[in-house]
């Protein structure tokens, strides 16, 4: 390209995207001696200005609004959702669900872990044969045997807190090689509440295991203490974020160059890659070369990237001789239901999610149906009561007493639903072009009869049973499917290069030096949230990055 | 073979034992070895973090270089596995190595001179037969010339070392005898509380009022009432000792932090009732600038009813930013919004606090740089550091560092901003740069100068006579 600039050096290791899956990477072969350099398409932010920024929002925008404490730079564009004309302004959303698809994540240093909850489930070892056991989606090409010890390290990179008694652990019967880390974070009020009234009706809410430290430091984190507000800023880090691993990665000589926007791939003759180009904040492109390459950019603007970067060899984009880059998009279809109870229920004491039933992910009906996750959500309501209460014109002692029954009797209960992996739920290119004049991202989604037949006999009818069970006087269900900010598929994991992305190792079928790991490899959605398994990959992916780059 | 050569071990082990002691006389001797050592905190510099207990290689940083901790197992060849008894008491109570060499005195040796030859014997007992041998090399420690010379350490000790033991005081109770004998002796309070003079003694006429210990402050704990705790109860003393802190006044942090963990919380009450007892004594020191108590200074505040929603949303760090936005931005999801701390005491209260509230700032810079943790059978007590250490978070900038401590000194402390950027700079760097080494260094240019005035004299003095 005329007038680029060519250099920053090069590295043995080149990462696009400094989240939990690049940071883990980096960290990887900056311990086994490679040298690494991190490209960040937006900028870095210290953690007080983003609290503050979150402390700063109107109370419309605190809850619900995550992507509010984190304005995008014009070259690195995020969904905002201040009002419904800003949604629409980044992610292009098509199809019967496009609602569903309309995902939350930050393009600052450190990801999208800046705003995730923590949440730390496994998959279970049906969860990764669907096909074979069930007859739909997709199997793994590995068994939970091998992601076993990967999760485990997982688990111990981010600090993830757990119960140590089995019964409390998920999956069911499967074992675990090593406990967590820490022992888990005490129920709230609500929860020890939920927990009973669900069991009556055979559903078990167990305590999740959370990238959260219990009661004591870890990694020089300090323990939580409970400011309710993990999405959208952890305010002290005691729930683990990418952005905390930056410090760390640059003492081990890792190099990270943030607003740094890549947006081609280049191959060489061979087909494998030999350089990134990038655009700096001034619209300066630039081209940095290295041995061994991983896009970790999510599971949208990786696929984005894939298909930015097609050439003369791969004229459907890279890595994407299976046609497959960017279908099978998946995330969690979701439904809320917001109730109100005679009895008061108190959520808000711990972290804004802390408990999930799992045993509904289960069963022989996931031939016919999806399974899914039941939660309460364990927010503080007080704001919501406070602008309830506010609406109905009280005031004085009897609007102090309306936002007092407000926050303690109502509650949001969620089910997320896993979704099969379908070719027709696609990104592509859009012809709308951002301020670097680079091609949105265009998504078609429709959650498909899987999860319509779930919703309509197994799940909403299990909410409403919940609901009753709480005592509800009032139950609220969403009109439509939401999304879950669990963005899944798009670079899909299998043996065949014919029908699939990555191998076992998210490494490209097409490319021999280009690995693709996170959530876009990920062959089943499942019901459960999606970061540890992205963690898991992303280790495994460094393993084998470890491995080539120590013997060439 | 290797359990051949452990079964030796373990004869030559319980013959050297058997000799000396019946076993139960050893065990005990062992176990109050084991206690005069945990009394002594030998662990804090002769265990590294992650290090094998007591295998030494603790890199120490003081104003004259970097000195490395020693290992003390019993491994003949990397310990003190070849020490007599009689090398180990020179070592302990003299400064003097097994080969002769000198000893810096990072090594408070000028305290453990106090010990008893009884008590020695028990530490012998304890380090010789109640630790694991390690079998592995410290880094050595190689300070600049001429401080590189150990015998200058014999000039040294010429001046400054008291080799008298401990001689209870007739006029004074048992109790206080035994506290004074632990205050002066095995927990080496002096060393890091009592000021020291420019050949790094320390000054006895100015005992415990309080000295710089790398960037933290071991402050005044003579019995004033306005500089130093004359104002706290013995009880307060007592419970201080064990958990590490006492609410609404102060907490450990930096090396007291570990004194506390390592040593004070396992003494017997009775011990620390002693401890407690004799510092309660020790005469007042007052420092004119101390106008009230570091304890009782501030009061909660906030502003953010007026600042909040403000302030709007940004993408850059780079803005600016005002004590107040920091204040809230960064302590007060633990301290509290008016900095009051949790309701439980878990989050110490930022006002009447003795980090806030001394004249002297060291502490809260250091707090700030480097965070707070010590464990006690309370639990853990941890605050993260801000200074941009490997796993420090969120690192502050010395300018955004600054104009946080003095909003915190200004709204909830002594009242007056007096930190400045190259304040916070220097806490950085552990340790203010000692005079020390180009005294040292100046006072042996003058001696050479003399030694060769006076030989040029001699020599003409000669040619003249002759």
């Amino acid at each position: 390209m005329a007038g680029e600039r060519s250099g920053d050096g090069g590295a043995d290791l080149v990462v696009v995207g400094t989240g939990v899956v690049g940071c883990l990477i980096a960290e990887q072969a900056l311990d086994a001696g490679l040298s690494v350099l991190m490209l960040e398409a937006g900028p870095r932010v210290e953690r007080w200005r983003i609290v503050e920024n979150y402390r700063n929002l109107p109370p419309s925008l605190r809850l619900f609004h995550w992507d509010a404490p984190y304005p995008p730079k014009p070259w690195a564009p995020h969904l905002e959702t201040r009002h419904d004309k800003e949604a629409e302004e980044y992610l292009q959303l098509e199809g019967p669900n496009a609602r569903a698809y309309l995902q939350g994540y930050v393009r600052y240093a450190g990801g999208a872990t800046w705003h995730w909850a923590g949440i730390c489930w496994r998959l279970t070892p049906e969860d990764m044969r669907l096909q074979s056991q069930f007859g739909v989606g997709r199997d793994w090409p590995f068994g939970y045997d091998v992601i076993e010890p990967y999760y485990v390290r997982a688990e111990y990179a981010m600090g993830v807190c757990g119960p140590s008694e089995p019964a409390l652990q998920w999956p069911p019967n499967a074992t675990r090689s090593k406990p967590y880390p820490m022992g888990p974070i005490p129920f709230g009020p609500g929860e020890h509440r939920f927990t009973e009234v669900a069991a009556k009706i055979g559903m078990r809410n167990l305590p999740a295991p959370q990238a959260r430290n219990s009661g004591i430091s870890y990694d020089g984190r300090p323990a939580c203490c409970g400011n309710n507000n993990c999405f959208p800023v952890c305010p002290i880090a005691a729930k683990y974020d990418a952005a905390t691993a930056l410090p760390r990665i640059e003492t081990k000589g890792g190099r990270i160059l943030v607003n740094s926007v890549a947006y081609r791939i280049e191959t060489d003759a061979r087909n494998s890659i030999q350089a990134v180009h990038y655009f700096d904040s001034q619209k300066q492109s630039h081209r940095v070369t290295g041995r061994t390459f991983v896009i970790a950019c999510n599971g949208i603007e990786t696929p984005k990237l894939l298909l930015l970067s097609k050439d003369d060899r791969n004229a459907r984009g890279l890595a994407n001789s299976s046609d497959q880059v960017g279908r099978n998009m998946m995330d969690q279809p979701k439904l809320i239901a917001d109730v109100e109870m005679r009895e008061p229920l108190w959520t808000g004491v711990g972290p804004v999610q802390s408990s999930s039933i799992l045993n509904t992910t289960q069963g022989t009906f996931r031939g016919r149906h999806a399974g899914a996750m039941f939660r309460m959500e364990n927010f503080a309501r007080s704001p919501l009561g406070a602008a309830a209460a506010l609406k109905k014109g009280l005031v004085g002692k009897a609007l102090d007493r309306e936002i007092r029954r407000l926050a303690a009797c109502t509650a949001r209960l969620t089910v997320e639903h896993e979704i099969l992996p379908h070719a027709e739920n696609r990104l592509t290119l859009s012809a709308k072009r951002d301020w670097l004049g680079l091609n949105k991202p265009n998504i078609h989604y429709d959650v498909g009869d899987y999860v319509r037949r779930s919703a309509k006999e197994y799940t909403v009818p299990r909410l409403q049973r919940l609901a009753v069970a709480l005592g509800a006087t009032s139950f609220e269900l969403s009109p439509e499917f939401l999304n879950s900010d669990h963005i899944m598929g798009g670079c899909i994991m299998g043996s065949d290069p014919a029908t699939s992305v990555v191998d076992a190792d998210c490494r490209s079928h097409d490319h021999d030096n280009l690995f693709l790991p996170g959530g876009g490899a990920m062959p089943s959605g499942t019901a459960s949230n999606s970061t540890l398994t992205m963690a898991a990959l992303a280790l495994k992916a460094a393993d084998a990055i470890v491995r080539d780059l120590q013997h060439t | 073979m290797i359990r051949r050569l452990s079964f030796v071990a373990g004869i030559a082990i319980a013959g050297i034992a058997g000799a000396a002691e019946s076993s139960e006389e050893s065990r005990e001797l062992v176990k109050r070895g084991e206690y005069l050592a945990v009394a002594s905190d030998c662990t804090a510099c002769h265990s590294a973090p992650h290090g094998k207990p007591f295998a030494g290689g603790l890199a120490i940083t003081t104003p004259i270089g970097t000195i490395y901790s020693t290992n003390i197992t019993p491994s003949a060849g990397f310990g003190i596995g070849d020490y007599t008894e009689e090398e180990f008491s020179k070592a302990l109570r003299r400064g003097v190595r097994r080969d002769g060499a000198q000893l810096y005195s990072a090594m408070p040796y000028t305290s453990y001179a106090k010990l008893t030859d009884d008590d020695v014997h028990a530490l012998y007992a304890f380090l010789l037969h109640g630790v694991k041998p390690v079998d592995e090399r410290p880094p050595r420690t190689e300070l600049p010339f001429p401080l590189s010379m150990r015998a200058s350490m014999i000039a040294w000790n010429f001046l400054f070392l008291d080799t008298k033991v401990f001689t209870p005081d007739a006029q004074e109770s048992a109790q206080w005898n035994r506290g004074a004998y632990l205050t002066l002796g095995a927990a080496h309070c002096s060393t890091c509380h009592t000021p020291r003079g420019v050949l790094m003694q320390e000054q006895s006429s100015r005992a415990l009022s309080g000295a710089r210990v790398g960037p933290w402050f071991a402050p005044n704990i003579t019995s004033d009432l306005k500089s130093g705790i004359g104002s706290w109860t013995k009880e307060e003393l007592v419970a201080y000792l064990s958990t590490g802190r006492i609410l609404g006044k102060t907490q450990a942090a930096g090396s007291m932090g570990e004194a506390v963990e390592h040593s004070f919380q396992h003494l017997t009450s009775s011990d620390l009732d002693a401890v407690a007892t004799y510092v309660k004594s020790v005469p007042a020191i007052h420092d004119p600038v101390d106008d009230e108590s570091r304890f009782h200074a501030g009061a909660a505040f906030s502003e953010v009813a007026s600042t909040r929603g403000r302030g709007g949303t940004h993408s850059d760090s780079d803005a600016v930013p005002n004590g107040a936005e920091l204040f809230q931005g960064n302590c007060a999801s633990c301290h509290a919004v008016e900095g009051q701390g949790s309701k439980d005491g878990y989050y110490p209260s930022l006002f009447h606090n003795s980090a806030t509230g001394a004249k002297n700032a060291t502490n809260l810079v250091a707090a700030i740089l480097y965070g707070v943790e010590r464990s006690t059978s309370k639990g853990q007590a941890f605050m993260p550091g801000f200074g941009g250490h490997p796993t420090d978070a969120n690192p502050l900038s010395n300018r955004d560092i600054a104009a946080l401590a003095n909003y915190v000194l200004v709204n909830y402390g002594s009242g007056k901003a007096s930190i400045t950027e190259e304040q916070v700079a220097e806490g950085r760097q552990e340790w203010p740069s000692s005079p020390l080494l180009s005294i040292v260094r100046a006072a042996m240019a003058t001696l050479a100068l003399l030694v060769l005035v006076g030989v040029v004299l001699t020599v003409r003095r000669a040619f003249v006579g002759r």
